[in-house]
């Protein structure tokens, strides 16, 4: 069996004029496996995948896909060689032709009949729950079964590698939901590498095996998702990936496997950062990280119902803290509380 | 119906509306409808007899033959030009437009004139490096003519369209999909393109067919006859009485066959593609992309406008026919002759003609635009109609409907010309009318103002440079028109176009290129303002 990953680049650049869009990025992405790529626009996302996928020519660095590379001699290999399928942000489905003729175009340029090409994609489509809309024009479908198309086409396409371009970007909230969950039982059934981009932290966090940070063309953490949000490498991350309050503390202890540190007269235990004792630290507490009731002492600034769950913002001397609460409100703005820290991440002092 | 109609409408928008008709049934609708009795009264019998004939059968065929081919190799030159530089970047891609679009500005006459003067035997390039092109008198040049004045309208039509949607990722998903390039064009590209190319052939093919000034600079010269150099040589050359039974059969031909085309053309494309205003895909500028095609535009624009131009204005400097335009041959003289041979009279017919039909043009469409509370009724349909029938067809109509009150006057022109420019007028008000959104006056009225005070302090300000843009078309064409005024004009009605034409005929080109620069200089004048007014109404866009 081929050990090669289904992607890997090296030392990727993409330049526009001066800007620099990709900055000597490295990416592997494993067989069957789905990397999400985080990262606010602007961020390279889209240059990125459209490197990949042949349609623009980077400046430098090296892409293989499916051990295969990219180059042969001084000539990019065309798109329509390099074994993928894409699946675009604004769906790009030719207003010319039906959802079956839609589908069944990647087959017909591998030569498979007219008359087989339709069959399979009438199956693809009846799989996506489309069936019945087989022969109507993009015009003539809503975003999310334009969306469903655009999937069956890149299916059709039997690639070694998903290339999904914030494929739910255009699609509103409850939607976004069940088409993600549809990309990724249609990727796992076909069993094929994705690499996926996404501005939405929720929807990285949940498509993907990995996630990788994206910022000014490079990517800055990539790892497991219940990683990238529990020890994110910066504030910057912290923030990019979910809601985040900070606090300032102050190393009392430090050893190699942990740290103590002391928060508003109370002790913590973090995981080990690089500090020094008595010297001060930052720490990252999610919303959920923390719990009314406790040695902590804080003034109840805002409020906030959610529904499931209501958040309060908590003011105190190392700082503001958020702090989610399943069930209704139970303090008022103004109140005085108490509120312990179930754990938390240090982050060195930002300046 | 009417009695609903006018129940319906209050006392100012039913006289507004009784303008509006009496005025187009007056300039359009009574002439169309007295030429259609007359070439019906004329008898089948009569006009089989014309066609016959080799007078009126040869320029038909002429017409149609020219016309295809022109419009053949338009659409395959705007189509490469515009697929080919797709993906250049927003600045190079003005650059294109400039250099595609800007040869509008040249009166085709003009630019006929200019080729003879630089290409032709005696013309620049014969006196600087000693090569001409002979057959640029004849069919050869006037095909190769006709196509340069068709580019510019049938690369802005396909252009419009590539930008318009979002073809990039379209062309991008179909690579993906394993299309090669020039599969992906064939199956993606040139079907979306199908509207977009049905409108500039039609238009190219119309356009062409009717087309005066050119043949009459390159083909009569070469007794190369098409339907309108052969009905302005039987209406206003001849005084054979069966020559004006070939002007009806001829009118009725280029009237026909307008009709015939744009129904053609409107027939096929029922059910057009509809366009979708989504982002359409990141634009992936490559800095050398697509050098080659920069190259060719750039020698395109310089072989057929610029160099062309430049030796018209030389030419237009030099003293005395037969001398080489070069700067020790250069002097003021020929302006000098050109104003003394009468072109100062012609100036002030044109000029007022022009005037007065932009006025006239300009009240019509704002009281259309006024009274079409919702937009399409059909009126506008009617005058881009008019604007369609060809400039001879208008003139034939109009002469025969007032000739025995008006021949030979300023009038009947101006009559022509209201008829003919009416749709140059109306487009960009309507358009620009329907892009201002209801609710901006209603945002006014809801803060106090009443409904005039609204129209007066939004709805007006907002259509100015609609209107301006309105004024200044309708000015532009009507300063340079030809076909009609040649068809026209009498002793003292010259418009100046007529008097470069009979100038040229006469046969003295230094004077003809002097008039013709002056003549094309008051154009690109009136063009400057159009074009920083189109931009800021949007309507071009």
């Amino acid at each position: 069996m081929n050990a090669a990953p289904a992607l890997r680049c090296r030392g990727l650049t993409v330049r526009f004029g001066d800007v620099v869009v990709l900055d000597a990025l490295d990416l592997e992405v494993a067989r069957a496996e789905t990397v999400a790529l985080l990262g606010p626009s602007g961020s390279g996302k889209t240059s990125l995948l459209y490197a990949v996928a042949g349609l623009l020519e980077p400046d430098g660095g090296e892409i293989e896909i499916d051990g295969k590379p990219t180059r042969s001699g001084n000539r990019a290999i065309a798109p329509e060689h390099r074994s993928i399928g894409m699946v675009f942000q604004n769906y790009a489905l030719w207003p010319h032709m039906n959802a079956v003729q839609t589908v069944g175009y990647p087959m017909r340029r591998r030569g498979i009949s007219e008359d087989d090409a339709a069959a399979i994609a009438h199956r693809l489509l009846a799989k996506l729950g489309i069936g019945d809309l087989a022969d109507r024009l993009p015009d003539q479908l809503s975003g999310g079964q334009q969306q469903r198309v655009g999937l069956a086409r890149a299916i059709a396409a039997e690639p070694a590698l998903f290339l999904f371009d914030e494929p739910t970007a255009h699609l509103d909230a409850a939607l976004r939901i069940t088409l993600q969950q549809e990309l990724m039982a249609q990727r796992n059934r076909v069993g094929a590498s994705a690499l996926y981009t996404t501005h939405d932290a929720a929807e990285a966090l949940a498509v993907g095996d990995r996630v990788g940070v994206l910022r000014n063309g490079k990517i800055t953490q990539i790892g497991r998702p219940a990683e990238i949000y529990s020890q994110p490498l910066d504030l910057w991350t912290a923030r990019l990936t979910g809601a985040a309050s900070l606090l300032r503390a102050r190393a009392v202890k430090v050893e190699s496997d942990r740290v103590v540190v002391d928060v508003l007269g109370t002790s913590l235990t973090v995981p080990p950062i690089d500090c020094v004792v008595g010297e001060a630290v930052d720490l990252l507490i999610r919303p959920d990280w923390a719990e009314l009731g406790g040695p902590m002492e804080g003034v109840v600034e805002r409020v906030r119902y959610e529904g499931p769950h209501t958040d309060y913002l908590v003011v105190t001397a190392a700082g503001s803290l958020l702090l989610r609460r399943s069930g209704g409100p139970r303090l008022a703005v103004g109140e005085s509380t108490g509120f312990g820290v179930l754990r938390a991440w240090g982050l060195p002092v930002e300046r | 119906m009417v009695d609903q109609l006018v129940s319906r409408l209050s006392a100012p928008r039913l006289w507004g509306w009784v303008v509006v008709v009496v005025v187009a049934s007056a300039a359009v609708g009574f002439p169309l409808f007295d030429l259609g009795r007359e070439v019906i009264g004329a008898g089948s019998s009569a006009a089989l007899e014309v066609l016959g004939g080799d007078g009126a059968w040869s320029p038909i065929v002429n017409t149609i033959w020219t016309s295809s081919l022109v419009t053949v190799l338009t659409l395959s030159g705007a189509t490469a030009v515009a697929v080919a530089t797709g993906g250049f970047s927003a600045r190079r891609r003005l650059l294109v437009l400039v250099a595609m679009a800007s040869p509008l500005l040249v009166p085709p006459f003009v630019s006929a004139l200019s080729w003879v003067a630089a290409y032709g035997p005696g013309g620049l390039i014969d006196d600087g490096i000693g090569i001409s092109l002979p057959w640029l008198i004849g069919p050869v040049g006037v095909v190769i003519l006709l196509v340069v004045n068709a580019m510019p309208i049938a690369y802005l039509i396909v252009n419009a369209a590539i930008r318009s949607r979002g073809e990039r990722d379209l062309v991008r998903a179909a690579r993906v999909c394993g299309a090669t390039s020039l599969r992906a064009f064939w199956t993606i590209t040139m079907p979306l393109l199908r509207p977009a190319l049905l409108a500039s052939g039609a238009i190219t093919f119309i356009m062409s067919a009717n087309a005066f000034g050119v043949p009459v600079v390159l083909g009569t010269p070469a007794r190369f006859p098409t339907a309108t150099t052969r009905l302005y040589q039987d209406l206003v050359l001849s005084a054979d009485p069966a020559a004006f039974d070939r002007v009806l059969v001829l009118a009725a031909f280029l009237g026909i066959m307008t009709l015939v085309v744009v129904g053609v053309a409107d027939m096929s494309n029922r059910d057009p593609i509809r366009l979708r205003t989504e982002p359409s895909g990141p634009r992936l500028d490559s800095s050398d992309a697509g050098r080659g095609a920069a190259m060719a535009v750039a020698v395109y624009f310089g072989v057929t406008a610029a160099v062309p131009i430049v030796a018209l204005v030389m030419t237009s400097f030099t003293r005395g026919v037969g001398l080489a335009p070069f700067p020790p041959n250069w002097t003021f003289d020929n302006f000098r002759e050109a104003f003394a041979s009468g072109a100062g009279s012609a100036f002030a017919t044109s000029l007022t003609l022009a005037v007065v039909a932009a006025s006239v043009v300009l009240l019509l469409g704002g009281l259309l635009v006024a009274l079409e509370r919702r937009r399409r009724t059909g009126v506008g349909t009617v005058a881009a109609l008019a604007f369609a029938v060809p400039g001879s067809v208008v003139a034939v109509a109009v002469l025969l409907a007032y000739g025995p009150w008006l021949r030979d006057t300023v009038l009947i022109i101006l009559v022509a010309y209201v008829a003919k420019f009416w749709a140059l007028g109306h487009r960009p008000i309507a358009g620009s009318a329907d892009a201002i959104s209801p609710e901006l006056s209603g945002a006014a009225r809801v803060s106090g103002a009443g409904a005039l005070t609204a129209v007066r302090t939004i709805t007006v300000p907002l259509l100015r440079p609609a209107l301006a843009a309105a004024w200044l078309i309708v000015f532009m064409f009507a300063l340079h028109e030809i076909t009609i005024s040649s068809l026209l004009y009498g002793p003292g009605s010259a418009t100046l176009a007529v008097t470069v034409l009979n100038l040229r005929q006469l046969g003295d080109p230094t004077v003809t290129a002097a008039l013709a620069v002056l003549l094309t200089a008051g154009v690109g004048a009136t063009a400057i303002p159009i074009v920083a007014l189109s931009r800021r109404s949007g309507v071009f866009r």
